[in-house]
């Protein structure tokens, strides 16, 4: 799944945007979170990998700006479980079990809207990647 | 040996594990039995006591010989994967220090990474040139080499496996790099390095089993203790370890290369010492806890060599994930891996279990007494402290007029606006007043900067005179860790200093 993040400004808002698109497309969407009211708001979704590019059309098509977060990637092999990224993380995304092995719940983890991890690991082992190669440019709001 | 016996000896312990009959715990098993059934039982059944830990160890690295080459070369400087490698010896002799860093890719990759990639059997590219001589007449060569291809593959790390170490924090307004690694401002996360109660040196904290010869734990490989390491400071409950092995042995898991944005590269490093248990003293002594090591909380943010003090705190606070500063809870991270200390522990209690490891007396002891020096400095160089004055305040209430008047009989360009205790607000200039008195502007309000670009006594003077000329202004306000305004230093006082 691909997480999308969905941006509807004050006209949008009313409008019934997102249902078209899963209809039109027949694409399934789950909603993380939505924090929307009559000025507008925010939905984060996530949809299949092999239809994201498409639902990210669809919706700069109607003017809706969407923005494909970048998310945390942890290379398992490279970690050796030094722990310097778990007092960095906000959200506690990374924790240390019980056995002292760094544990990353990708759900947490804000991806690269904070990033705060990223350069503190000395085995280079976080990264912040791109989702299925969608592009992070965001459509101005008109 | 019979039950009654108060000492045993290395070569006894050797013939039971030849023989399959020792005992062997690790450090965290020797804690536990301590605990349940006391000092004398863990004596009586326990040969060995096996510590361990893996951490950024800067001071390491590896001498390679690379055979000779044909027209041979007197190598004068060398690169390995443009990592820049020393030459202090002979024609093919060299030293891949762990912090150097790559000319390509600097901060990312280092000589750490290339003991590491040798280490894993990759192929590493040698780049050399030289001045030529009628013995050695060739003057560059480029091949590429693996571990294989090495006459001696020898790690030598002249400082490991420091017996403890600081707890670091950030006491300034700004994020700081360092080698303790990313470091929030005001004290917003903490670090620590160190595996606390499985560090080898504080498991037999009066070296009596340890110093020239011991065998170890290296990397994955045996290797020996060749001496004191360099700092070595065990009055200061610091010892440190100078250690030698096979490097064409070792395993890429116990030696890792590292990289800490804004300070350069360095070698993890598993190290871990087998302890004889010898008598009961040795069996209280690897009984020590977390709870028991005490290591200092010290603000990195100050950049001189003897940092604020904040506190103290014990490892096993530093391990539950929260230590507390002045009732301000704080989230600290390791920075070495204990998962992976507890994995050197256990491979080498595995290793002597199976009879593959042997342990060894040490020909001399690490010294007990020896003390760590700071350096000896020729020049002194000026600091805030010695330069700044009392500033002249006001508070956030004062009328305009009032603090013309005092810019005009104390004839100085800034006034420190603080509140009641004394703590820093903001800061007003003449050039403020007179922009006020053009505007007809009344409240102090309209014409205080907030956001105060600051100094702090303990900095040295160029680095507050830099700032100064960063943001382009003339003063800075020196404050203390709780914002307490101390005096002030302007570029009036950097210009006197440079003219004396």
């Amino acid at each position: 799944m691909g997480r999308i993040l969905i941006r509807f400004n004050e006209e949008q808002v009313s409008e019934p945007i997102a249902s078209q698109i899963i209809i039109e497309h027949k694409v399934p969407m789950a909603i993380l979170t939505a924090h929307i009211n009559s000025k507008g708001g925010e939905i984060l979704a996530e949809v299949p990998d092999d239809q994201l590019q498409k639902v990210v059309d669809a919706f700069r098509k109607r003017g809706v700006a969407v923005m494909v977060p970048k998310l945390i990637e942890v290379d398992s092999e490279k970690c050796f479980s030094c722990g310097s990224c778990v007092a960095l993380c906000p959200v506690e995304a990374i924790t240390l079990a019980p056995d002292s092995t760094v544990q990353f719940d990708k759900v947490r983890c804000m991806g690269s809207a904070c990033g705060i991890c990223v350069d503190a690991c000395p085995a280079r082992a976080i990264k912040s990647v791109k989702q299925n190669g969608v592009d992070l440019i965001r459509l101005k709001k008109s | 040996m019979s039950n009654q016996a108060k000492t045993r000896t290395v070569e006894e312990i050797n013939a039971k594990i030849r023989k399959g009959d020792a005992q062997i715990l690790t450090a965290e098993e020797m804690k536990k039995l301590v605990d349940s059934s006391g000092v004398e039982v863990a004596f009586r059944e326990v040969d060995v006591v096996t510590t361990g830990t893996f951490g950024a160890m800067c001071s390491s690295g590896a001498v390679v010989n690379v055979g000779h080459s044909d027209p041979p070369i007197k190598i004068d400087n060398a690169w390995m994967n443009n990592v820049p490698v020393c030459h202090p010896g002979a024609a093919v002799d060299l030293f891949i220090g762990a912090t150097n860093m790559s000319e390509k890719i600097p901060f990312e990759y280092g000589g750490g990474h290339v003991i590491e990639d040798l280490v894993a059997g990759n192929e590493i590219e040698l780049r050399a040139t030289a001045y030529g001589t009628d013995c050695y007449p060739r003057t560059s060569i480029k091949t590429t080499l693996t571990k294989d291809d090495l006459n001696q593959f020898c790690l030598i790390n002249f400082r490991n496996g420091y017996q403890r170490y600081n707890c670091a924090v950030n006491g300034s307004e700004e994020i700081i790099y360092t080698y303790m690694s990313k470091l929030l401002p005001r004290l917003r996360n903490a670090t620590y390095s160190g595996a606390g109660e499985l560090n080898p040196l504080m498991n037999d904290p009066d070296y009596e089993t340890m110093g020239m010869g011991t065998r170890i734990f290296l990397g994955g490989a045996q290797g020996y203790i060749i001496g004191e390491g360099t700092q070595h400071s065990p009055k200061n409950l610091s010892g440190t370890l100078m250690v030698k092995g096979d490097a064409k042995k070792m395993s890429p898991e116990f030696l890792q290369g590292a990289a800490f944005t804004g300070y350069g590269t360095s070698l993890y490093v598993g190290l871990g010492v087998p302890i004889p248990i010898l008598n009961e003293g040795l069996a209280r002594k690897t009984a020590i806890r977390d709870s028991e090591i005490m290591t200092d909380i010290v603000d990195y943010s100050v950049p001189r060599r003897d940092r604020p003090k904040l506190g103290q705190v014990s490892y096993a606070e530093l391990k539950s994930g929260s230590i507390n500063i002045n009732g301000k809870k704080i989230r600290v991270s390791s920075l070495s891996s204990l998962k992976m200390a507890k994995k050197v522990s256990q491979t080498l209690k595995e290793w002597i279990d199976e009879g593959s490891f042997f342990l060894s007396s040490p020909v001399e002891r690490l010294p007990t007494n020896s003390t760590f020096k700071p350096m000896r400095q020729t020049e002194e160089i000026p600091f805030v402290v010695s330069v700044m004055h009392p500033a002249i305040t006001c508070t956030e209430n004062e009328e305009i007029q009032a603090i013309a008047k005092r810019i005009v009989t104390n004839s100085v360009n800034h006034i420190v606006v603080v509140d009641d205790a004394g703590k820093l607000l903001g800061i007003v200039t003449s050039w403020d007043v007179t922009r006020a008195m053009a505007e007809g502007k009344k409240a102090l309000a309209d014409i205080e900067t907030r956001s105060v670009v600051t100094a702090k006594p303990e900095e040295p003077l160029e680095i507050a005179s830099k700032r100064m000329a960063q943001h382009n202004i003339s003063a800075l306000p020196v404050i203390n860790i709780e914002r307490k305004v101390l005096g002030i230093v302007t570029t009036e006082d950097v210009a006197k200093l440079l003219g004396r």
